[in-house]
Parts: structure tokens; C-alpha cells; sequence
């Protein structure tokens, strides 16, 4: 298990883990991803055809225009948002969507955190200390 | 993070629910970005998502509730602010493929909306290119929600203003405060990336869509590091039309706010000055035809030749290119089966009015409208589309996979040959045919 420690948009929220779902472009949550469904629709995106619903969103950061926050804000109000948000480099429109949407966000990490995570890792996302846990895909982990 | 006594008394309440809400998303804001204090605005640039933002439907009714939550008991703003282009001119939206009820429901939401802000004192610009109304100063911050306007005033003016968005601008023309962070800061706007035009690209040749395939290619290249292009014909920073269209495409495909061009922008009168302390260690990027043509193959999705809409002006036609399609459409006729609807600004409408182009296009069969997002009116469009924007063709094409609009994209040359003769011709020296 590694542990990383990065900066933690808000401490308020409680422990979040799921999978991780790592994408190596810049992510448009608005018209990048479909709010309907939850899909990357980006064309040309290496993540495109992904599901983000309930993951460990794993990315460099976002782009795209000023409706960034409303794109987040549908998903997360259509119940197909991301469980957490880790980034490597902070964009103010993915922070703005997590503070209205109560979404986990750590960004800023020492490490290059695509590198670190592989999709399918399970990841323990504590808001409060600005730290996620990685426990590799390929060893079980259970809960107790 | 550091609130003076009057920043305080805002987020106490003191002032009212709305500023005080206003207030603690700045503050969250501010502090999920280590800013040690806010920095005072002087205007804001307003995207509320009741007038611009798919205003029907379950995100209508979900943009309202987000909005109406901020605004609760507001009734004037500390800046004065401009405001977005309407998400669709309601006058047109049934040929672009809207039902009577989504107008119906549009026609509440919006039109309430519309009412709300210019009540509260908000320039009805209705334009993502509120700069020819609301010119910037250089050092002077600014909130800007709205993608190429945030480049355009840090890059063309030298104005500081962060990537905000519609609920951070509103926050901010609310309080009259964003976070200090980011591009409001000087140490952060130093270039970290040199772009370099290949020779063998003749710039000064450049079609308008030209400018947005190389602003395609700088974004994808640079990702998150503020480029600097060191070889910039110096004319290009004399044109609207060129620089709208080199700014449009980068501000959506990067995260980028800030775009220097050696000699052209205030900020970087020397490639040394605008690299400022980076200029030891950054990297070179050379961007040359085969760039160009691979951003023009990624925004080109449609295959077969036959057009069924040409949709110009994302953002807003400029004079220029009324010019350019004016002077192609002639006494021509559009095409029967083709749909060629021009977007521009109420300033630009009422100048192309008095030049007699209007009458023309009319005469000719375009659909003439203004204040209105063609980006976000055209995705309800069944068939194939002709644009001059990347970010046109992206909101097309990328917008959801069921019902994806086949996009060519060219140049306003290309589009209008396209609207007179029903079918994608091509011809860009570098473009798609």
C-alpha cells in the first residue's frame, strides 16, 4: 500500500474508496463527458468510452470553457458523478464543481499521480488529512 | 487565509444570505488554492446557466435551483459586469430543431432570468466577446466566466483574471472579490513553453480557420503550461478575426488562461521578458504543417460530402467575415436543403445592418441572429454541419455519442461555398475535402 499526500480541497467530508479510473488527458466535464450517462464522449480523448460514475477519478487536470462547474454540477445532480477527484494540477473550474457539489478533491501530489495509480486500484481518499491510500489491483484487498 | 473587516462582515451575514453564500464559495475557493488573501475586482464577465445553459428540461430546472440558491436576496452587484449571449434566439430555435415545448419552457426560464440580471444592473451584452464593450486594462483584475474572454483579457490586454466560471464570476461581481491566486499574480504568468512556427507554414497566408487548427495543435502540445509563440507574424495582433479564432480553440481544449506572442502581447515585448525567470529551462515546441493538418483531421468527423447546416459564429461573427461570406454569397442563392444560420453581436448586427450586408444575406436565404451561443443552440441539429470553430465542431461532435453531428470544419470561405452549393468542397490548403 502507498500512501500520498497532496492538498485537499475541503476537510469537511468523510472517508470516500472505490476504483480507480485513470485518465491520462485533460478532462471537459462539460460536453467531455455526457451528464446523462456518466460516459467520456471527448472526440479523440484517450478516455473516451470510460464510465466516471462512483470512481476514483484519476486525471491531470481539467480544461475546457467557464461551464465546466454546470457540466460537474449535472452530473453530480443526475447522480453520475465521480466518488472523489485526485488531479495533478489544480484547475479552478474542477474546484469550483467540488465545493458545490461536495465531491472529495486532492490535488498537488509529489508524485505524478498517473503514474502511481493504475485504473482498477482501490483507493482510500481521506479528505481531512489531504492523503489517499493506493492498494494495488492485483492485491486483494478486503474491507475488515 | 487573510478577510479584512469588510470581507468578514460579508461572510458573517452582514450583508445578506446571498453575499454571505457568495462569500464562502470565494473563501473555499480561495482556500483550496492556498491564496493568502482576496484581491479586489473592478468588472466581471457573467455566465448564469438560466440564460446560457441548456435553460430546459432536468439542467434547466437544476442551473435555475443552483442560481436561485446564490441570489436569494441580492439586488445589485459591487462591479458592473457584462453578461453571456442567450443560450438560443428563441425566434429561430425551431429551425434548429426545437420542440414547441423546450421553447415553451426556454422562453420561461430564460426570459425571467433575463429580466433578473438586467433588473440588477448587468450590461446586456448577451456576447462571449464582451471586450468590444468592456475593453480591459492592463494589471487590472478582472472575473470572467467565459472561455476566450478569460485568454483574451489576459492575454490581449494584460488584464488578471483566473479561469473562473459561472458560479465564481457571479460569487465575485456579487462580493467584488476573487481569491488572489493563479493569473492574479505576477510570478505565474511568465511563459513555460516557447512555441515555434515552422517556416514552412506561411502564416500570412493563413485562412481564419487556420489560426484555430494551430491554436488546436499549441493546446494539445502544451497541455497545462502557458506557451509563448516566439515567431508571430506582428499582423496577426492586428486582427480581431485572427486573433478570435487563434484564442477560441485553445480556451477549450486547455485549461490555459494566458497566451503570450512575442511582440504582440503586453506581456511579452521579448521572448526573455515574457519567459521571465523560466527562460532557463524551457522547452521548444515547433509547430509545422503536419500539426496543422492533424488538428483539421481531428475536427473533421463527417465523411460524406452532402451539408445539411452551416452554423457560423462561435464565438460571434466578426465584421470580417461578414465581409468574407458577402463577398461570396454575391447574388447567389443558399441551397435549398441547407440551413445557414450566422451568429453574431447586437454591435455587430446593427454595423452589418448599416453596411447593407444584412439585406443581402437575407436576400440570399442565411438566418441572420445575434446574442445567442451557436455552440450550444446548434446540438439539437439532426445532420451534417459546416463551421468555421473548433470549438464549434467540438460542441457538435463531441457532444454525445447516440446523436453525434458529422462536423466539416473550415474556413468562412469554405463554410459559405458550402451553404451556396449544399456540399462540402474544401480547398484549404491544409484543411479537409
Amino acid at each position: 500500500m502507498d500512501v500520498l499526500k497532496g492538498k485537499s480541497v475541503s476537510k469537511k467530508h468523510p472517508i470516500v474508496e472505490g476504483k480507480a479510473l485513470v485518465i491520462k488527458d485533460l478532462i471537459a466535464f462539460w460536453a467531455g463527458i455526457d451528464w446523462e450517462s456518466g460516459d467520456i464522449v471527448e472526440v479523440a480523448h484517450s478516455g473516451r468510452g470510460q464510465n466516471v460514475t462512483g470512481k476514483i477519478l484519476v486525471f491531470p487536470a481539467g480544461k475546457g470553457g467557464a461551464g465546466e462547474t454546470f457540466g460537474y454540477y449535472y452530473l453530480y445532480r443526475n447522480n453520475k458523478a465521480p466518488l472523489a477527484l485526485l488531479c495533478n494540477t489544480v484547475q479552478a473550474t474542477t474546484v469550483a464543481g467540488a465545493i458545490i457539489c461536495n465531491t472529495p478533491m486532492i490535488y498537488g501530489f509529489k508524485k505524478d499521480i498517473l503514474k502511481v495509480i493504475k485504473t482498477g486500484d482501490h483507493i482510500r481518499v481521506n479528505s481531512q488529512k489531504g492523503e489517499i491510500e493506493i492498494f494495488k489491483e492485483n492485491l486483494i484487498y478486503r474491507k475488515e | 487565509m487573510y478577510l479584512n473587516k469588510y470581507q468578514q462582515q460579508i461572510l458573517e451575514g452582514k450583508y445578506g444570505r446571498g453575499s454571505q453564500k457568495a462569500m464562502e464559495i470565494l473563501r473555499a475557493m480561495g482556500e483550496a488554492r492556498g491564496a493568502e488573501k482576496m484581491v479586489e475586482i473592478s468588472y466581471a464577465h457573467l455566465m448564469p446557466p438560466d440564460v446560457m445553459f441548456f435553460p430546459y428540461g432536468r439542467q434547466g430546472k437544476w442551473g435555475q435551483e443552483l442560481i436561485r440558491d446564490l441570489i436569494q436576496d441580492i439586488d445589485h452587484l459591487s462591479v458592473p459586469a457584462t453578461i453571456e449571449p442567450k443560450f438560443v434566439d428563441l425566434n429561430i430555435a425551431k429551425q434548429l430543431e426545437f420542440s414547441e415545448d423546450e421553447i415553451k419552457e426556454m422562453n420561461q426560464i430564460m426570459e425571467s432570468a433575463v429580466r433578473f440580471y438586467e433588473k440588477l444592473g448587468v450590461i446586456p451584452t448577451y456576447s462571449a466577446l464582451p471586450f468590444f464593450v468592456y475593453p480591459g486594462k492592463l494589471n487590472q483584475h478582472v472575473s470572467i466566466a467565459e472561455s476566450i474572454s478569460i485568454l483574451w483579457y489576459n492575454t490581449i490586454f494584460g488584464s488578471r483574471c483566473e479561469r473562473d466560471d459561472g458560479v465564481i464570476s457571479l460569487s465575485a461581481a456579487i462580493t467584488g472579490f476573487v481569491p488572489e491566486v493563479g493569473m492574479h499574480l505576477s510570478q505565474n504568468r511568465y511563459a513555460q513553453v516557447i512555441i515555434r512556427i515552422k517556416d514552412e507554414l506561411e502564416v500570412n497566408n493563413f485562412a481564419d480557420s487556420d489560426f484555430d487548427a494551430l491554436s488546436l495543435a499549441i493546446s494539445r502540445r502544451t497541455k497545462e503550461k502557458i506557451p509563448v509563440i516566439s515567431n508571430l507574424p506582428l499582423s496577426v495582433g492586428q486582427s480581431y478575426t485572427k486573433l478570435k479564432h487563434l484564442l477560441a480553440t485553445i480556451a477549450v481544449e486547455s485549461g490555459l488562461p494566458l497566451l503570450h506572442m512575442v511582440g504582440i502581447t503586453p506581456e511579452a515585448p521579448t521572448l526573455e521578458i515574457a519567459l521571465g525567470p523560466n527562460h532557463h529551462k524551457v522547452e521548444e515546441v515547433l509547430i509545422g504543417e503536419q500539426e496543422i493538418r492533424e488538428a483539421y483531421n481531428i475536427a473533421c468527423t463527417a465523411k460524406e460530402n452532402h451539408i445539411d447546416y452551416v452554423l457560423l459564429g462561435c464565438p460571434h461573427v466578426t465584421m470580417k467575415e461578414f465581409m468574407e461570406i458577402i463577398k461570396i454569397i454575391d447574388e447567389k442563392k443558399v441551397h435549398p436543403n441547407v440551413k445557414f444560420v450566422i451568429s453574431t453581436t447586437k454591435l455587430f448586427r446593427d454595423t452589418a445592418s448599416d453596411m447593407g450586408y444584412l439585406d443581402i444575406l437575407k436576400k440570399a436565404g442565411a438566418i441572420i441572429t445575434d446574442s445567442m451561443c451557436i455552440a450550444f443552440a446548434g446540438t439539437k441539429v439532426k445532420g451534417t454541419i459546416a463551421t468555421n470553430s473548433i470549438k464549434g465542431a467540438f460542441f457538435y461532435s463531441g457532444f454525445d455519442q447516440e446523436k453525434v453531428s458529422p462536423v466539416w470544419f473550415g474556413s468562412t470561405k469554405e463554410c459559405t461555398h458550402a451553404a451556396i452549393e449544399g456540399r462540402w468542397i474544401g480547398g484549404g490548403k491544409y484543411g479537409c475535402s
